[in-house]
C-alpha cells in the first residue's frame, strides 16, 4: 500500500513541485490550500504523514497543527513543517504547536522524502 | 500462585498499535487483570514504544500477580520492532507444546 | 508536469502575488489597519520567496527576502506603515515586479535601484526596535545583478531510496568508532507524532547497534498512564558517520528527549557495564512491510498522469488566472454565486458583494483559452443559425403557427443568453490593467516631482480579455499625460489653492452595453488659447475659425499635436494623443474630452464588451451588402444636389453646415463598379476615420441596424483590403464589414493594397 501525504500550502507552485516530487516517490498525494481547508479534508484524506506551510491565508500552519493534534483520531499523524532555514523562532512554534519535524525550504527531493522516511513507519 | 479458577483469556492485538491504541489497549488489560492472558499479536503491522510500554507493564502486573501473561503469535513486525528497541520477548513466548 | 510547466505556475502566480500585494500596500496607504491586510502582503512576498528559491533565482529570493523582513516589522507592529514607509513599499512592489519580469524573460533590472531600496528597507527594519531575528541576513546584501533564467533541470528525478545501497557500502566494521548514546524520551516526543521506534531504526542504519531498554521507570498497570514516556534506551552504536549523523536522527526529537552522545575510544570501551545488551541485525526491512520506498520507480506511467490530472483540477481548484480562463475571480474578488453561474452578467457587480465574499473561496476551473473561443465561434454560428431558421420560418408560413412563433422567440431568446454567458467567460476585470496604472503613476509622479495620488473605481468591471489586453498601451499613455501634462507642479497648485497633491481618478462602469473608462484629473485643464494657437500654427484650423470649447478641447487628438513647451521625456516618446485615439477606435471605441480652465480634464472612453460582436449599419452598395460599424458612423445624411461640389478629375465634396468634406464612393473604391455613382440617390456616412478628418461615405441605401457576429475573413478566405472582418446574416447571405480607416486612405490616393489594410476583426 502507498504511504498518503497530505500536503497543506496556499502556494500553486510549491504545491506542484510537493506534487511531482512525491508522486515520483510513490506516494500517494492529497492537497489542500490552506489551514482550513487541511482540516476539512483530513478525514477523507486519512494521510500517514502530513506536510504543512506555515503562512497561509484562513488558517496558519501553526493553527492547522493545532488542530490536528486537538482531533482524536488524527492526533498520532506526524507534521512535518515547510520553513526556512533561517527561521529559528518558527520552527519553535511549530513545534509548540505539535509538530513532528521540518523540512527546510527551497526543499530539494531528497530532503523532502528523507524527512518523510524518517517520521513515518 | 496462579488460582486454578482462573480461566484463560485472550486478546488479539490491533494492526496498528499507535499513540491512539495506547490508552484503548491500557483498558483492555486493566479489563483482564486477574486471569492468564494469552496475546495474539500476529496481526500487528505496526507498533510503537507506547503500545509496548503498555503490554510491558501489563506483562510485569501479571508477574505480580503469579498470573501467565503469554504471547501465542506475533507477526514479524511486531518481533522485529521489540527486538530493535531492546524489549526481550522471549521469556514470554508460549513454549512449544 | 515538469519542472518548466510548474516554473511557468510560478510566474502566473508571482503576477498574482504582485497584484496582491499592490493593492494591499495601496489598502495600507489609504489608511486600512487590518491585520489580514497586512498579512496578505507579508504573504504575497513570502510567497513570491519560497517559489523562487526553489527556482535558484537568487536575485529574487535575496531581494523579497529584505522585503519580507521589513513587512514583518509591520505585522508585528515594530513599524508603523506610515506614508513614507508605505512609499518605499511601494517602490520596492515595483522592484518586485522588475527581477520577476527579469527572471522570467532574462533582461536586467535597475541594480542601483534595487540596491538602494534595499538600504532603505533594511533602515525600516533596523530604525524602530531592532531585534535581532529581523535583521536581514548578510546574504541578503548581495547587490542584485542582471538577472539569467535559471533551468533547474536537475533534482527532480524520482528518487529510489533503497536500502540496499547502505549495505552494499557499508565499510567494514573493524575500526570503526563507537559511541554510547542515552536516550530519554520525553511524553511530549509520542505527543508530536514522533516514535523511538522509527528514531532507533534510523540509528540502527548508521552501523552495527547494541541496545539496552530500561524499564525501570515502567509502574504497574493501573499506575502507568499511557501516553507517557517511561522507557530509555542506552545504546552502543559502532559507526563510521560520526557523531552529527548520529544527532541528525534525533534531530525532529532532540527538544523532546535527554540525548547523550559519548565517544567511546576503541572497541574495549564497549558498553562494560553488567547491562544486558541486545544486539540489533543490521535488518533493514525491519518495520517496512512495505516498498513505498523505492516504488517511485516502478510507478505505472500512466496512473501517475491520472492521477496528476486530478491532481492538477484540485490544484487549481481556487487559484487565480491570469491568462486563463477564469469562470470567477479570484476567491478574494468573485461573489460567491457567480461561479455557479458565470452567466452572470458582467454589469451584475457590485463592489460591495464582492467585499462581502472576500474569504469565500469560491471553485474555479482553469480552462484553455482555446476552448472558449471555440465554443465563441459555435455559438457564432448558432446566433447565425438562429436569426436564419427564424427568418426562412417568416419566408416559407407567413401564417405561422403562434406554437412555433413563440419557440422561435424563445429560442432567440435562449441563443442570445447563451451568448452572452459565453461572452462572460472570457469577460476579465479591469483590475489588472488598473493596477498596473498605479505604478506608472509613481514613476511618473517620482520623475516629474509632483505629488500624485491616483483613486480607481470600478476595478472589478468586466470586459473582454482582449480589450483588456489592448487597453493598457493607451491607458498608460494618457495617465502619462495626466500627470505630466494635466496636473501642476504642487507650488502651482498651492498657488491656485488646491492641496499640493494631485488626484487622477480613474474610473470603469458598465454603460448600455458598453464599457466606459473615466480618466479625470484635478489639474489646470487644457489652455484653449494655448491650443487654438498650436492648432493655427499647425495649419489645423483657419486663424479666424470660430471654435466651440469641446471642438478646441478635441483638437488635442490630431495627429502630432503637443501643447507641452518641449517634448518631455515622459509623455513624448512620440506619440500623441491621437495615437491613442486611433487605438481605442481600433477597438471599436470612441474617446472624448472634457475640460474645465482650472479644475482639471475628464477623458472618457466608451468601448464595447467584446470583439465577438460589433453594432453595425447595414448598408447596400451595388447590390452588395456590406456592414459599416457603427462607432465609426458620426452621422447619416441625404445629400442634396446642390451640396455636392465637383473638383479635381474626379474628386467631389459635400458640404456639411458650411464646412466641406471629401465624398468617397465606396461601391468605386472597392471596385463593385466602374464609374462613380449619383451621390443624390444614394445615402452618404459621415465617418471619422484616423487623424481626425471626417469622410463623407457614399452608400446606395441603409437597410438597417443590428448586432453581427464577427468571423475573421483571414481565418475562412484570405485578407481582403479594406475589409475588416465578414458577417452572416440572417438570410443567410454573408456580409463584408467594412473597415472605415483603410477606405479613408484608399480616397486620399493610396491603392487598396493587401499590407496597408488594418485587420481590425480581432
Amino acid at each position: 500500500m502507498k504511504k498518503r501525504v497530505l500536503t497543506v500550502d496556499d502556494s500553486r507552485t510549491i504545491r506542484n513541485m510537493l506534487l511531482v516530487t512525491l508522486n515520483n516517490a510513490g506516494f500517494e498525494t492529497i492537497q489542500a490550500e490552506d489551514g482550513v481547508e487541511g482540516l476539512e479534508v483530513l478525514e477523507e484524506a486519512n494521510p500517514d504523514v502530513i506536510v504543512t506551510d506555515i503562512n497561509m491565508p484562513r488558517l496558519d500552519g501553526f493553527g492547522f497543527i493545532e488542530g490536528v493534534r486537538k482531533n482524536d483520531r488524527y492526533r498520532a499523524i506526524p507534521i512535518l513543517v515547510l520553513t526556512t532555514e533561517s527561521d529559528a523562532e518558527k520552527k519553535n512554534r511549530a513545534r509548540q504547536a505539535g509538530a513532528t519535524g521540518w523540512i527546510v525550504k527551497p526543499f530539494d527531493p531528497t530532503k523532502l522524502i528523507d524527512a518523510i522516511e524518517r517520521v513515518t513507519a | 500462585m496462579a488460582s486454578k479458577k482462573t480461566a484463560q483469556k485472550t486478546l488479539s492485538l490491533a494492526p496498528v498499535l499507535d499513540l491512539n491504541e495506547a490508552t484503548a489497549l491500557h483498558e483492555k488489560l486493566l479489563g483482564l487483570k486477574g486471569s492468564d492472558l494469552v496475546i495474539d499479536a500476529s496481526a500487528v503491522e505496526r507498533v510503537g514504544t507506547l503500545c509496548v510500554q503498555v503490554l510491558m507493564a501489563g506483562a510485569k502486573t501479571w508477574d505480580e500477580d503469579h498470573l501467565s501473561f503469554t504471547f501465542s503469535k506475533v507477526s514479524d513486525a511486531f518481533e522485529k520492532t521489540t527486538q530493535l528497541i531492546g524489549v526481550d520477548i522471549d521469556h514470554l513466548m508460549a513454549k512449544e507444546i | 508536469m515538469d519542472m518548466n510547466e510548474i516554473k511557468e505556475i510560478f510566474f502566473q502566480e508571482c503576477e498574482e502575488q504582485l497584484a496582491e500585494l499592490e493593492s494591499g500596500l495601496l489598502k495600507l496607504n489609504d489608511g486600512d489597519r487590518d491585520p489580514e491586510t497586512v498579512n496578505a502582503v507579508f504573504r504575497a512576498v513570502h510567497s513570491i520567496k519560497g517559489g523562487a528559491g526553489a527556482f535558484g533565482l537568487d536575485d529574487l529570493v535575496s531581494f523579497a527576502h529584505v522585503f519580507e523582513t521589513t513587512l514583518d516589522c509591520v505585522r508585528s507592529n515594530r513599524l508603523d506603515p506610515g506614508p513614507e514607509v508605505l512609499k518605499v513599499m511601494l517602490k520596492s512592489a515595483d522592484v518586485l515586479a522588475d527581477l520577476t519580469n527579469a527572471a522570467r524573460d532574462g533582461g536586467s533590472v535597475d541594480e542601483a535601484r534595487s540596491r538602494q531600496l534595499i538600504k532603505e528597507l533594511e533602515a525600516l527594519a533596523n530604525g524602530e526596535v531592532p531585534q535581532a531575528s529581523a535583521a536581514p541576513e548578510p546574504v541578503a546584501k548581495a547587490a542584485p545583478v542582471a538577472v539569467a533564467p535559471v533551468v533547474n533541470d536537475e533534482g527532480f528525478q524520482p528518487v529510489a531510496f533503497s536500502f540496499d545501497d547502505f549495505e552494499a557500502d557499508e565499510p567494514a566494521l573493524i575500526d570503526m568508532p563507537t559511541y554510547e548514546i542515552v536516550f530519554k524520551p520525553k511524553s511530549d516526543l509520542y505527543a508530536k507524532g514522533n516514535e523511538a521506534t522509527l528514531l532507533l531504526r534510523d540509528l540502527s542504519r548508521l552501523g552495527e547497534m547494541s541496545i539496552h531498554c530500561d524499564m525501570d521507570a515502567l509502574p504497574a498497570l493501573d499506575r502507568l498512564s499511557p501516553e507517557s514516556a517511561y522507557f530509555a534506551w542506552k545504546i552502543s552504536l559502532k559507526t563510521d558517520k560520526g557523531e552529527d549523523a548520529i544527532r541528525t536522527v534525533f534531530e525532529f526529537a532532540e527538544w523532546d528527549c535527554d540525548l547523550e552522545v559519548t565517544l567511546v575510544a576503541g572497541e574495549a570501551a564497549a558498553p562494560g557495564e553488567e547491562l544486558p545488551m541486545q544486539p540489533v541485525p543490521f535488518d533493514l526491512s525491519i518495520l517496512d512491510d512495505e516498498p513505498a520506498v523505492s516504488v517511485g520507480v516502478i510507478e505505472e506511467e500512466e496512473q501517475l498522469a491520472a492521477q496528476q490530472e486530478i491532481r492538477d483540477a484540485a490544484v487549481s481548484a481556487a487559484a487565480t488566472a491570469s491568462n486563463v480562463l477564469q469562470m470567477a475571480q479570484s476567491a478574494n474578488r468573485a461573489p460567491a454565486e457567480k461561479s455557479a453561474g458565470a452567466a452572470a452578467s458582467a454589469a451584475a457587480q457590485s463592489a460591495a458583494a464582492q467585499q462581502a465574499a472576500a474569504s469565500a473561496a469560491t471553485p474555479t476551473i482553469r480552462v484553455d483559452l482555446d476552448r472558449v473561443d471555440r465554443l465563441i465561434n459555435l455559438v457564432g454560428e448558432l446566433v447565425i443559425n438562429q436569426a436564419m431558421l427564424s427568418q426562412s420560418v417568416v419566408e416559407n408560413d407567413a401564417n405561422g403557427t403562434s406554437s412555433i412563433n413563440m419557440g422561435l422567440e424563445e429560442l432567440q431568446q435562449l441563443t442570445r443568453e447563451i451568448q452572452d454567458s459565453v461572452m462572460a467567460i472570457r469577460a476579465q476585470p479591469v483590475k489588472p490593467v488598473f493596477q498596473r496604472m498605479s505604478r506608472i503613476v509613481r514613476e511618473i509622479a517620482d520623475m516629474t516631482g509632483k505629488s500624485v495620488r491616483l483613486i480607481t473605481e470600478g476595478e472589478n468591471t468586466e470586459v473582454d480579455k482582449t480589450v483588456i489586453d489592448k487597453l493598457a498601451e493607451p491607458l498608460t499613455h494618457m495617465i502619462r499625460n495626466a500627470v505630466d501634462h494635466g496636473l501642476e507642479t504642487p507650488e502651482k497648485r498651492l498657488a491656485a489653492g488646491k492641496s499640493a497633491e494631485g488626484t487622477v481618478r480613474l474610473t470603469a462602469k458598465h454603460r448600455s452595453g458598453r464599457i466606459v473608462i473615466e480618466l479625470a484629473d484635478d489639474g489646470a485643464g487644457i489652455n484653449r488659447e494655448k491650443v487654438r494657437q498650436k492648432a493655427i500654427d499647425n495649419d489645423l484650423i483657419a486663424a479666424d475659425a470660430n471654435l466651440s470649447d469641446e471642438e478646441i478641447d478635441n483638437l488635442i487628438f490630431h495627429a502630432g499635436f503637443s501643447t507641452a513647451d518641449k517634448i518631455s521625456d515622459i509623455s513624448g516618446r512620440g506619440v500623441g494623443m491621437d495615437v491613442v485615439k486611433r487605438s481605442i477606435q481600433a477597438l471599436g471605441g470612441r474617446i472624448n474630452i472634457s475640460s474645465k480652465p482650472g479644475h482639471g480634464s475628464i477623458f472618457t472612453m466608451s468601448l464595447p464588451l467584446t470583439l465577438a460582436v460589433l453594432d453595425g449599419m447595414v448598408v447596400t452598395v451595388a447590390n452588395q451588402t456590406l456592414v459599416v460599424p457603427l462607432t465609426a458612423i458620426v452621422e447619416t445624411l441625404q445629400p442634396e444636389a446642390a451640396a455636392i461640389h465637383s473638383f479635381g478629375s474626379n474628386q467631389r465634396l459635400i458640404s456639411i453646415r458650411n464646412s466641406f468634406c471629401p465624398l468617397v464612393d465606396v461601391g468605386r473604391i472597392l471596385n463593385f463598379r466602374a464609374s462613380q455613382a449619383n451621390p443624390v440617390e444614394g445615402v452618404a456616412l459621415l465617418v471619422e476615420s484616423e487623424g481626425g478628418g471626417q469622410r463623407a461615405l457614399m452608400v446606395d441605401a441603409i437597410q438597417g441596424q443590428r448586432q453581427v457576429v464577427i468571423k475573421s475573413l483571414e481565418a475562412n478566405y484570405t485578407h481582403v483590403p479594406g475589409i475588416a472582418a465578414a458577417t452572416i446574416l440572417g438570410d443567410g447571405r454573408v456580409a463584408l464589414i467594412l473597415d472605415v480607416d483603410t477606405i479613408v486612405a484608399a480616397s486620399r490616393g493610396h491603392s487598396l493594397k493587401p499590407e496597408m489594410s488594418l485587420a481590425a476583426a480581432g
